[in-house]
């Protein structure tokens, strides 16, 4: 709040002054009379002078003066709440309450006395309130609020703060707090005319070690008639952050990329079931994932009629119900159409094609063609720093929740009974079916899943994406892409292609622009796959192409 | 596997003879009928009927050049609009720069959303459209050299079946993104429109849009007859033969990806002259016609009509498109998807062959020589873990 | 025939690779494949000479196809010299076609013919001549080129089937077909895959007959075979694969009599 507005440069050098004067002033006695309150006579019988000057000045001693009640006077002037008397010479703080309070003693006031008023506020005065405030703050009892004013005041970097941060640090007891301040500090000194050398370079390596954009901003302004060894200093500095930040950078893009790359994992994985083990090219596979999202959306509507007490739970519960629910569908698809079609790898893809044209307009026949609102629990909004990149709560459980797909996938494959059933049929149906093996069941099982895992991707997807009857047709293409570039019938191929892509992606973004960039991405492949056309982990051997 | 006839011994067979037949007489009589009888005449064919079935005449062309390549040779193309759209944009562009002075802006060179994105100068790549012989070769040329990387690329490295597919949807995917951005230079998501006339003759003028559907049937008469040659010749017998088992054809000395690569081109250019007809009647060409789903539309035309049979292939387009204009327009528009898309899962699941080849069967059924028949169409089920090639 | 020469059975394998490069039609030397650390071919090598026979017998998993692919370039050798035409051609550069049309022809193991042909149209695809895709598109039948058809429909037994779809014959006529296309592509070279799986024992016969004339007429054939009795009619050397590598080679006879082939093959 404190560092939304700079000072302006007239009021820097008059608070510088007054902040020298006051210092020669004031500090002695504080000095002197340590333990009880500081006196603040002075600058409170400035603010029944009404002129501007004066309390001017009265605010500027008030930052320094290190009374506890200075806080509260300079909030009261800020909210017009501060009121004097020209007669009793008295100042008087207005509470929010409606109350009265004496400034200098603390205690309630019965009634105004006659004549009092409130002290005015020009724009000059707007900008003294905010510099004390933000002097204040540094010495405020909450060290969340110190640390707060601490980084405002470097971005800010007004010399005339550097009294109140040497105060402040004299008394600082909090490592973090101190630590803020004397960056804070530093940066200032490394602007600050008349600095010697050694300080400023000692000044230069703090600030340098903070590797940040405010710190490269900071550097940048050593001022242009300082000495050739200060500014190498801070030349190396400079080229020492923007490397760090370069890789910093490259991390975040490398974070959005593994973000892009669950989501497409998300939306590729039950696709790799059914094209990668069963042949089956299920065009329809994008509106699993959209059923999955409407699944959602009708959860999350339920919960808000019925419970909303729920209602940060109701994505789990939305998984499961998505699961069971698209599932279902996919096992009806199979039973009535897919079943006919196996060995026809192109035509499942027409007759497919055709169900996902039924099921979106059935989607916006239901539902409408526009886009509904699935809600964020509290737990998927928000975000936090680690080191230079920012990471959201959103994104990060995306990542958390397609690896757990992911995992739970390979085990069901290679752990269950099904699992081990889907195997064989794949490997050799017809030693399969003798062995006793319901291929028929199998078959239907293994779309349902490959159908329901695209459901539980709707659930995620619903979360940082439309939820429209076009959901579906938007992941599609990638999907398909993911599956062939990783290699057909191989699971890690699918997780590697993912990220791959979705890493690729991220990393062209940048350079190219995100249109041009997706296209760059689509040529890429193309050509891999001319280059490698099974994927990346192509099975090899007699048996592929007999 | 396929569904395609028994050759037979002659250039154009019955059902070919037939096909021209209704082609060129349509381009007599439709024409006839809008000129020759009155408004009020219940014979009377209206001028917004002629465009539309001229409109219907450039997609079974388009589906013509689909069937050469998927009925023939088992390349399943999902980005084969990629091509009619570049032909299109070719003849959009010749027509752009028709316009002239007359645009919004009265720019005497540049078109009306160039000079509304502030530019000064036309690209160099809109150079030449203004003359129409140079605008006709690019319709050839831009699809044809597309598809010629393309085929050579991938047919080299033996990429089949879905995969090929997959990769062809990816690239019209693909164009479909650059030429929705300003900065490509054809006017975006907007597209090409507005336009004047054609060879100096009003587009909108009744006489002009009878004269592209005249064109229009011819060239679905001259684009059959030129499948017809090719699938029927030396070439046309690899095609096939490389459908229904690639491998063999290798070890036979064939250069397999040779052929697929002349077949794509052929097909291509066919695509993108069927554009470049569609464009002046339809009065628009936007980046929507590089959509996967329209692509994929052409694929159910020509299993609806029966792919591997080239009488099929433009009949579907006709009928689809016919049932299409029909049901959009009417109570039952909100339904329409519901049609189509049962209409693609009927034909897989009931007429595998479609139409014209379930005809076909059913003919041959009659015949004396019943040992004859084509073979069981489906393929075994234990083929499944490989996601095969066109079969 | 250049079956029965000296040669004892248990001669190392090495002595067989090192017979002179130059006179050999089919030259292997040091052969390995490996698929996903599986030893498909191991340091195979044999060599086939000009106009001989040669059958190949060996358990399942012996190599006996990969060995095929190989020659044909389907399958890159990761080690190894294949040298065809007295060691002028090194086939492990060259593709499926190219060495198609240097003249090495192969039949698959499961017979495939073009389905959707007619028997006809079948030979003419093989009939060696014009491979070119433009050039094949204005391509006329020549009076040549229909006489060596209708001598090659005599050979295989067809002639009464000529207008059927390849795909509507029975199973020993499609295998007779196959041949009939290596015929009109009239190789140096015929690889034979298991041309007898499946046939009666007259079409059997049949088949050991139409090799042997197709050898006579100064083919070289090599001939992979389970059908003991088929391979004693073709009455040629014969070479047994075991592991990737040749394990016996001479007569028959003296390959059914050793020890390691009775073992691990032929069985007691």
């Amino acid at each position: 709040m404190i560092s939304r507005g700079l000072p302006s440069r007239l009021g820097c050098v008059l608070l510088l002054a007054l902040g020298l004067i006051a210092g020669a002033l004031l500090l002695p006695r504080a000095a002197v009379a340590q333990g009880a309150a500081p006196d603040i006579s002075t600058p409170l019988a400035q603010l029944t002078t009404d002129k501007y000057d004066d309390t001017e000045a009265a605010l500027g001693a008030l930052a320094l003066s290190g009374s506890p009640a200075a806080a509260g006077i300079v909030a009261a002037l800020a909210d017009g709440r501060l009121m004097y008397s020209p007669a009793t010479r008295q100042v008087l703080i207005k509470t929010p309450q409606g109350g009265l309070v004496d400034a200098a003693t603390g205690q309630p006031v019965a009634e105004a006395p006659p004549g009092a008023k409130a002290v005015r506020v020009n724009n000059r005065i707007r900008r003294a309130i905010e510099a004390a405030s933000g002097t204040l703050a540094l010495v405020n009892p909450d060290p969340a609020k110190r640390l707060e004013a601490a980084s405002a005041v470097m971005r800010a970097r007004d010399e005339a703060a550097l009294p109140a941060l040497d105060a402040a640090l004299a008394k600082e007891a909090d490592a973090k707090v101190k630590s803020a301040l004397t960056l804070a500090r530093a940066s200032i000194l490394i602007g600050k005319a008349g600095v010697p050398d050694a300080d400023r370079i000692a000044a230069i390596a703090t600030v340098g070690e903070q590797g940040n954009q405010d710190a490269l901003a900071v550097l940048r302004s050593v001022p242009a008639d300082a000495s050739p060894a200060v500014k190498a200093a801070a030349q190396d500095a400079i080229a020492g952050i923007e490397r760090s930040l370069a890789i910093w950078s490259v991390g975040q893009n490398i974070w959005y990329g593994v973000s892009l790359g669950s989501v497409l994992l998300l939306a590729a994985i039950g696709l790799a079931i059914t094209f990668g083990v069963m042949g089956v090219i299920n065009m329809a596979h994008g509106e699993m994932v959209m059923l999955g999202a409407y699944v959602t959306f009708v959860v999350q509507e339920l919960i808000r009629t019925y419970n909303p007490a729920l209602f940060d739970l109701s994505l789990l519960i939305a998984i499961p119900v998505a699961f069971l629910f698209t599932g279902l569908i996919g096992v009806l698809i199979e039973r009535t159409v897919i079943r006919f079609l196996y060995g026809r790898a192109l035509e499942t893809l027409l007759a497919t094609w055709g169900i996902s044209l039924i099921l979106q307009q059935a989607i916006r026949t239901a539902f409408g063609p526009t886009n509904r609102e699935v809600g964020a629990p509290g737990w998927m909004s928000g975000a936090f720093e680690l080191g230079q990149l920012s990471i959201t709560y959103g994104r990060l459980w995306i990542i958390v929740f397609a690896m757990f797909v992911f995992v739970a996938l390979l085990a069901t494959l290679r752990l269950t009974r099904i699992g081990l059933e889907m195997r064989a049929v794949t490997q050799n149906r017809r030693m399969a079916a003798s062995m006793g093996i319901r291929t028929n069941w199998v078959d239907a099982m293994t779309f349902g899943l490959g159908s329901g895992i695209a459901g539980i991707a709707g659930v995620a997807l619903s979360q940082i994406d439309n939820v429209s009857p076009n959901l579906g047709q938007s992941y599609i293409i990638d999907s398909f892409l993911v599956v062939v570039f990783g290699g057909v019938g191989n699971l890690w191929g699918t997780l590697v292609g993912a990220m791959s892509l979705g890493i690729a992606n991220k990393m062209l973004e940048p350079y190219a622009g995100a249109v041009l960039g997706k296209i760059a991405l689509l040529v890429i492949v193309i050509l891999f796959i001319q280059k490698r056309p099974r994927g990346l982990f192509a099975l090899k051997g007699r048996a592929i192409e007999s | 596997m396929s569904n395609a006839l028994t050759p037979q011994p002659v250039l154009l067979g019955k059902s070919g003879l037939v096909f021209l037949a209704v082609v060129l007489g349509a381009a007599v009589l439709v024409p006839a009928l809008n000129l020759l009888t009155s408004p009020d005449s219940a014979l009377h064919v209206p001028t917004y009927v002629v465009s539309l079935l001229g409109k219907y005449l450039t997609y079974a062309l388009l589906a013509l050049s689909v069937d050469l390549i998927w009925g023939y040779v088992g390349i399943l193309s999902l980005g084969h609009g990629a091509f009619f759209a570049l032909g299109g944009y070719a003849m959009g562009m010749y027509l752009m720069r028709q316009i002239g002075p007359r645009g919004v802006y009265g720019d005497p060179v540049l078109p009306d959303f160039m000079v509304f994105l502030n530019w000064k100068e036309l690209p160099w790549f809109w150079h030449g459209f203004d003359m129409f012989p140079f605008a006709a070769l690019m319709v050839l040329l831009a699809p044809g050299i597309l598809a010629l990387v393309f085929g050579w690329f991938a047919f080299r490295s033996r990429v089949t079946g879905v995969y090929l597919s997959i990769i062809t949807q990816a690239m019209t995917f693909a164009l479909l993104l650059a030429f929705f951005r300003n900065d490509m230079g054809f006017g975006g998501n907007n597209g090409l429109t507005d336009f004047k006339d054609i060879l100096g003759f009003n587009i909108q003028a009744d006489g002009t849009r009878l004269v592209l559907f005249v064109l229009s049937a011819l060239a679905l008469a001259l684009g059959y007859v030129l499948c017809r040659f090719l699938v029927r010749s030396h070439f046309g017998k690899v095609l096939i033969a490389i459908r229904d088992a690639e491998t063999r054809v290798r070890f036979t000395g064939y250069r397999a990806e040779n052929y697929k690569v002349v077949a794509f081109v052929v097909s291509a250019m066919l695509a993108g002259i069927a554009g470049a007809l569609y464009v002046p009647q339809v009065g628009i060409i936007n980046p929507g016609e590089f959509s996967p789903a329209n692509s994929i539309e052409i694929i159910v035309w020509v299993a609806v009509g029966g792919r591997g049979t080239l009488v099929g292939a433009a009949l579907g387009a006709v009928l689809v498109n016919y049932a299409k204009t029909y049901f959009t327009s009417g109570l039952l528009a909100p339904y329409w998807l519901f049609m189509l898309g049962g209409l693609f899962v009927a034909v897989t699941l009931f007429l595998p062959k479609g139409i014209v080849g379930t005809f076909y069967d059913w003919r041959r059924a009659r015949a004396p020589a019943p040992e004859d028949l084509a073979p069981d169409d489906l393929a075994p089920p234990d083929k499944l873990p490989e996601p095969k090639p066109a079969e | 025939m250049s079956a029965t020469d000296t040669l004892e059975p248990d001669v190392p394998v090495e002595a067989i690779a090192k017979k002179d490069l130059t006179e050999a039609l089919l030259y292997l030397d040091g052969v390995t494949v490996t698929f996903d650390g599986f030893r498909a071919l191991n340091s195979l090598s044999f060599t086939v000479d000009p106009g001989e026979m040669r059958a190949v017998i060996g358990p399942n998993g012996a190599g006996k196809t990969t060995m095929m692919d190989v020659i044909t370039g389907k399958t890159r050798p990761d080690k190894g010299d294949v040298f065809f035409a007295g060691g002028t051609t090194d086939l492990t550069k060259l593709d499926e076609t190219q060495i198609a049309t240097l003249g090495i022809g192969r039949k698959f193991q499961k017979p495939t013919v073009f389905e959707m042909h007619t028997v006809i149209d079948n030979l003419r695809l093989a009939l060696k001549g014009q491979r070119g895709a433009l050039a094949n598109i204005f391509r006329r039948e020549t009076a040549a080129e229909r006489e060596k058809i209708d001598e090659i429909f005599e050979t295989i037994k067809l002639s009464g089937h000529r207008d059927r779809l390849g795909g509507a014959l029975s199973h020993g006529q499609k295998q007779w077909l196959e041949i009939g296309m290596l015929l009109a592509q009239d190789p140096k070279l015929l690889l034979v895959d298991e041309p007898v799986a499946g046939m009666t024992d007259a079409e059997t016969a049949q088949t050991a007959e139409l090799l042997r004339e197709i050898n006579a007429n100064g083919h070289s054939v090599v001939v992979v075979e389970h059908d003991m009795t088929f391979v004693r009619d073709l009455g040629v050397r014969v070479m047994c694969l075991h592991e990737g590598s040749v394990l016996a080679e001479g007569t028959l006879d003296q390959v059914s009599a050793n020890e390691r082939v009775i073992e691990v093959y032929l069985g007691r």
